[in-house]
C-alpha cells in the first residue's frame, strides 16, 4: 500500500483487494487520505495538550494534575491550586469583573436607607436591574413579569391601591413574612336581598349610578352589626392596611372585574357573590429564602412599581 | 398503475431461488414494522414538539402530556423505527454477504416478535407513569429482561449465520453490526443492573447512585449513540451505499482504521454529557479529548461512503435513493464535527441544557439514521417483494420534503439552543444577570414553532413514504399470485 502513497491517490488507478461478495461488492485499496491521516494526528496532538494543561489521567487514588493552575482566595488568603472547576467558580465570583462590579453596587446601596435609594437615580437605577431579576424569578410566578398581577388571584403591584399598605416598612414585611389575607364568607349571615343591597353600597362608593333605596338599606347593613364590615374596610370604606382590608371606594379591583363587567347588574352579582363566598388567599413569607440585600432591592422596586406611599 | 421505472426503482434481478436461498420472510416484517414504527414515532415526535410550542395542547390529560410521551416518541424511533430497520437491514446483509441463510429461522422471528413487544409494553408503560427516568432506558426492569433474552437471540442468530458463510471473507458492513450488537448487549446489562422493589413490581432500584450512577447512564447514553445509532447504520451504509452507486468501496485500509478507532475511541466520550457537574475533573477532560479524537475516525465512514460515489456523481442527477444515502452522509459528517465541538467545556458551558443538544441530537437522527434508513429500506424493499417501486416521483418527494424538515429543524434549535445560552449568561452593566428564567423561555416560542412545522414537514414525507411502500407491496404480492397462478406447480431449483 505505502508503494502508491506517492502519486495521488484516484479510483481506477488503484486495485481492488480481490474479495467480492453478493455478486458485486469490492473493495479499493485507495491509501488513507492524506488530508484525513493528518488531520487525525492533529487531533492527537491537540489531547496531549489538553492532558498536559488540565486534570486527566487517573493513577491510583489520584490523578494527573496538568500545569494550568487557578489563583484564588480562601478567608483572604490567596491560593493557588491546579486548574479545576470549583476553584475558577470562586474565583469568578470573587475577581470576576460582572462579579466585582455588582458587588461594588450591592455595598452602595446597602448602606443607603430606602428614603435616599429611592430618591437616588443612581442607586434606584441598579435596584431596579437586580430586583428585575429577582422579582422574576420568586414573584413573576405569581404577580407576573411585570408585576400586574391576575385578577382574581394575585394582587396588581403597578397600581396605586395597596392592600398591605404601600409604605417601604409595610412593603418589606410582606415580603419578608407573608401575608395570610381573609375575609368571613356571608352565605349564612345576610339574605340575597341584603347581599344585593350592601354591593349597591359598595358600588356607589365607586360612584356608579344604583337604586337609592338598595343603596340605602345596604348602608345600614355595612355600617351596622348585620354586615359589620365597617369594622375592617372602615366607616368611609377606605381599608384598613393591618388586616389587608381593601380601599373600597377607588374603584381598583384585584378580585373581580368591575371595570370590564358588561353592565351595573352584571356588577352587583360580582361584588354580591364575593361576599357570599368570602375569601381567603395565601402569599408565603421569603425571609428564609432571600438574604436581606435581596428584599431591600425587591421592596425598593416594588415600591416603584405602584408609585409606593 | 405505477410510474415507468428509472435507475432508482430498478427491477431486482432476484429469482424465486433468492427468496428460497435466503430467509426474505422475516426481514419483510422487520421492514414493514420499521415504516409503521417510524409513522408513529415521528408523528408521537411532532405531537410533543407542538406541546412544548402551545403548552395547552396536552389538554391535562396525563398520559399525553410531555414528560410521559417524550420517551413514547424516542422509543419509537430509535428502538421502533430504527431497530426494526436495523434488523431488517442487518439479516439482509448477513445472508447476502455470507452467501448463507440465517443460522435459525425460529430464533430470528422470537427476535421480532420479542422486540416489537418489548418496545410496544415500553409506550404503554411510559404512558402509565412507569418509567425507570434514563434516558433511552426508560423500560422497567421486566421489559429490561425480555429485551435482554431478544438481544441474546439476536446475537446467536447473527454469529451463528457469520460462522456458516459460504465466503473466506466477512464484509465490512458485518463488523459493524457485529460491534453495535455486542456493544449494545453490554451497555442494556451495565446499564440497568438494578434491584427490584418486588416480583410484581415495576419499579427497582438502580444498584449505584449519585455521580456513579449518572456516569454509568452517559456512558451507556452516548454509547447507544455511538454503536445503535452510529456503527450500526454504518453497517448499513457500506451494504447499501456501494449497492446502490454499483461501484466498490472507496477505501479498504481506511475501513478497517476507521472502524477500530471508532469503537474503541466511543466507549470513553459519553461522560462529556456531565461537563460542569458534581463529575470529576479528570473525568470531564477525557471525555472531552476522546470526543475530538473521534472526529477524524466518524469522517472515515463519511468519506468512505462518499468517495465510493466518485466517478458515479451523475447518478444523483437519476436516483432519489442515492440522494438519500449521499445526504445522509453529509449530515453524519456535519453532526460528527458539531459534537466534539460542543463536547469542549467552554462550548459546553453555553450549549449544555439548551435546545442545541436537541437539534444537534435531530441532525444526527434526522440527517444520518433516519435518512440512510429511508435510503436503504426504498433499495430493500423492492427487492424482498421481488417488484419495482411503485412510485419514483413520490421517493423525490419525500427527499425534499425531509430535507426541508430537517433545515427548519436544525436552524430553529441553533437559535432556541445558542440564543438562550447566551441570555443566561448576558450581564448588564452593573453585573446583574441581564435575563430572567422566564424570559429566556419566552424567547423559545418561536423557534418552538418553526421546530414543530420542521417536524411535520419530515412527517408528510415519512407518510409519503408508508403510502408508496405499501403500494409497492401490494403489486408485488399481486404479481406474485399472478405468477403462482400462471405457472405450473413445480419446483424450481437454484
Amino acid at each position: 500500500m505505502s508503494t502508491q502513497d506517492k502519486r495521488k491517490p484516484g479510483q481506477g488507478q488503484v486495485e481492488t483487494t480481490g474479495h467480492l461478495w453478493d455478486s458485486d461488492l469490492a473493495e479499493l485499496n485507495n491509501p488513507l487520505p492524506r488530508w484525513w491521516l493528518w488531520g487525525f494526528y492533529a487531533t492527537i496532538v491537540f489531547a496531549l495538550v489538553y492532558w498536559l494543561l488540565y486534570p486527566a489521567w487517573p493513577i491510583g487514588d489520584s490523578f494527573t494534575k496538568g500545569i494550568a493552575s487557578v489563583t484564588y482566595e480562601v478567608d483572604g488568603e490567596e491560593r493557588t491550586t491546579h486548574w479545576n472547576t470549583r476553584a475558577l467558580l470562586a474565583r469568578d465570583m470573587q475577581f470576576g469583573d460582572h462579579a466585582v462590579r455588582q458587588r461594588e453596587m450591592l455595598e452602595q446601596v446597602s448602606a443607603q436607607d430606602y428614603e435616599t435609594i429611592l430618591a437616588d437615580a443612581d442607586s434606584m437605577s441598579f435596584v431596579n436591574a437586580y430586583a428585575q431579576g429577582s422579582f422574576g424569578t420568586w414573584c413573576a410566578a405569581c404577580h407576573q413579569v411585570g408585576g400586574a398581577g391576575v385578577v382574581g388571584l394575585y394582587p396588581n403591584l403597578t397600581n396605586d391601591h395597596w392592600k398591605w399598605g404601600g409604605s417601604v416598612d409595610q412593603i418589606e414585611h410582606t415580603i419578608r413574612e407573608g401575608r395570610l389575607g381573609y375575609m368571613p364568607d356571608y352565605r349564612n349571615t345576610l339574605t340575597g336581598d341584603q347581599l344585593d343591597a350592601v354591593a349597591a353600597y359598595v358600588l356607589s362608593l365607586n360612584d356608579y349610578e344604583m337604586d337609592a333605596d338598595m343603596v340605602d338599606a345596604g348602608q345600614r347593613i355595612y355600617q351596622g352589626m348585620d354586615g359589620g364590615c365597617f369594622q375592617c374596610h372602615g366607616a368611609d370604606g377606605g381599608g384598613l392596611a393591618s388586616q389587608g382590608a381593601p380601599n373600597l371606594t377607588n374603584n381598583l379591583w384585584g378580585l373581580i372585574d368591575i371595570r370590564g363587567a358588561e353592565s351595573d347588574e352584571a356588577r352587583l352579582r360580582m361584588v354580591a357573590d364575593l361576599v357570599h363566598d368570602g375569601v381567603q388567599r395565601e402569599m408565603p413569607g421569603f425571609s428564609d429564602r432571600l438574604s436581606d440585600d435581596e428584599i431591600r432591592m425587591l421592596t425598593a422596586y416594588v415600591h416603584s412599581l405602584g408609585g409606593g406611599q | 398503475m405505477s410510474q415507468a421505472a428509472t435507475t432508482a426503482g430498478a427491477a431486482p434481478a432476484a429469482s424465486v431461488a433468492t427468496s428460497e436461498q435466503y430467509n426474505y420472510a422475516i426481514i419483510k416484517r422487520f421492514a414493514v414494522a420499521a415504516v409503521l414504527w417510524g409513522v408513529f414515532g415521528m408523528a408521537a415526535g411532532v405531537w410533543i414538539a407542538s406541546q412544548l410550542a402551545f403548552p395547552f395542547l396536552n389538554f391535562d390529560i396525563a398520559q399525553i402530556t410531555f414528560g410521559r410521551f417524550r420517551p413514547v416518541h424516542t422509543t419509537a424511533v430509535i428502538f421502533g423505527f430504527g431497530g426494526n430497520a436495523l434488523f431488517a437491514t442487518s439479516y439482509y446483509v448477513v445472508q447476502r454477504t455470507c452467501q448463507a441463510r440465517l443460522w435459525s429461522d425460529s430464533m430470528a422471528s422470537f427476535t421480532f416478535y420479542g422486540w416489537n413487544l418489548a418496545l410496544i409494553l415500553g409506550v404503554i408503560t411510559y404512558m402509565m407513569g412507569i418509567t425507570q427516568g434514563r434516558e433511552y432506558a426508560e423500560f422497567n426492569w421486566q421489559i429490561d429482561l425480555i429485551i435482554l433474552v431478544v438481544w441474546v437471540a439476536y446475537f446467536m442468530v447473527y454469529l451463528m449465520t457469520l460462522l456458516r458463510r459460504n465466503q473466506p471473507h466477512i464484509y465490512v458492513a458485518n463488523w459493524f453490526f457485529m460491534a453495535f450488537i455486542l456493544a449494545t448487549a453490554l451497555l442494556h446489562i451495565f446499564n440497568n443492573l438494578e434491584v427490584p422493589v418486588g416480583l410484581f413490581h415495576p419499579h427497582s432500584y438502580p444498584l449505584f447512585s449519585g455521580v456513579q450512577d449518572a456516569m454509568r447512564q452517559w456512558w451507556y447514553g452516548h454509547n447507544a449513540v455511538g454503536f445503535f445509532l452510529t456503527a450500526a447504520f454504518l453497517g448499513m451504509m457500506y451494504y447499501f451505499v456501494p449497492k446502490q452507486a454499483g461501484r466498490p468501496i472507496y477505501s479498504y485500509k481506511l475501513s478497517i482504521i476507521h472502524f477500530w478507532a471508532l469503537v474503541f475511541l466511543y466507549m470513553w466520550v459519553g461522560a462529556h454529557h456531565l461537563h460542569w457537574t458534581a463529575l470529576p475533573d479528570w473525568v470531564s477532560t477525557l471525555a472531552a479529548t476522546f470526543s475530538i479524537l473521534l472526529l477524524l475516525p466518524s469522517w472515515g465512514g463519511m468519506i468512505n461512503g462518499i468517495m465510493t460515489l466518485s466517478g458515479a456523481w451523475d447518478k444523483l442527477r437519476t436516483d432519489p435513493i442515492m440522494l438519500f444515502l449521499i445526504t445522509a452522509l453529509a449530515f453524519y459528517g456535519m453532526s460528527t464535527f458539531e459534537g466534539p465541538m460542543m463536547s469542549l467545556k467552554s462550548v459546553n458551558a453555553l450549549s449544555h441544557y439548551t435546545d442545541w443538544t436537541v437539534g444537534h441530537v435531530h441532525s444526527g437522527a434526522l440527517g444520518w439514521v433516519a435518512m440512510i434508513s429511508f435510503g436503504s429500506l426504498y433499495h430493500l424493499i423492492p427487492r424482498l417483494w421481488n417488484v419495482n417501486l411503485y412510485s419514483v416521483k413520490l421517493v423525490y418527494a419525500h427527499f425534499f420534503l425531509a430535507t426541508i424538515g430537517i433545515v427548519l429543524y436544525i436552524t430553529a434549535m441553533w437559535v432556541a439552543g445558542i440564543g438562550q445560552g447566551l441570555m443566561l449568561r448576558a450581564f448588564d452593566q452593573y453585573g446583574n444577570l441581564a435575563y430572567t428564567f422566564s424570559e429566556t423561555v419566552a424567547f423559545l416560542h418561536m423557534p418552538y414553532v418553526v421546530r414543530a412545522v420542521g417536524g411535520g414537514f419530515f412527517l408528510i414525507g415519512m407518510l409519503i413514504m408508508a403510502f408508496n411502500i405499501a403500494m409497492t407491496i401490494r403489486s408485488g404480492i399481486k404479481a406474485e399470485a399472478r405468477e403462482a397462478q400462471a405457472e405450473s406447480a413445480a419446483p424450481r431449483t437454484a
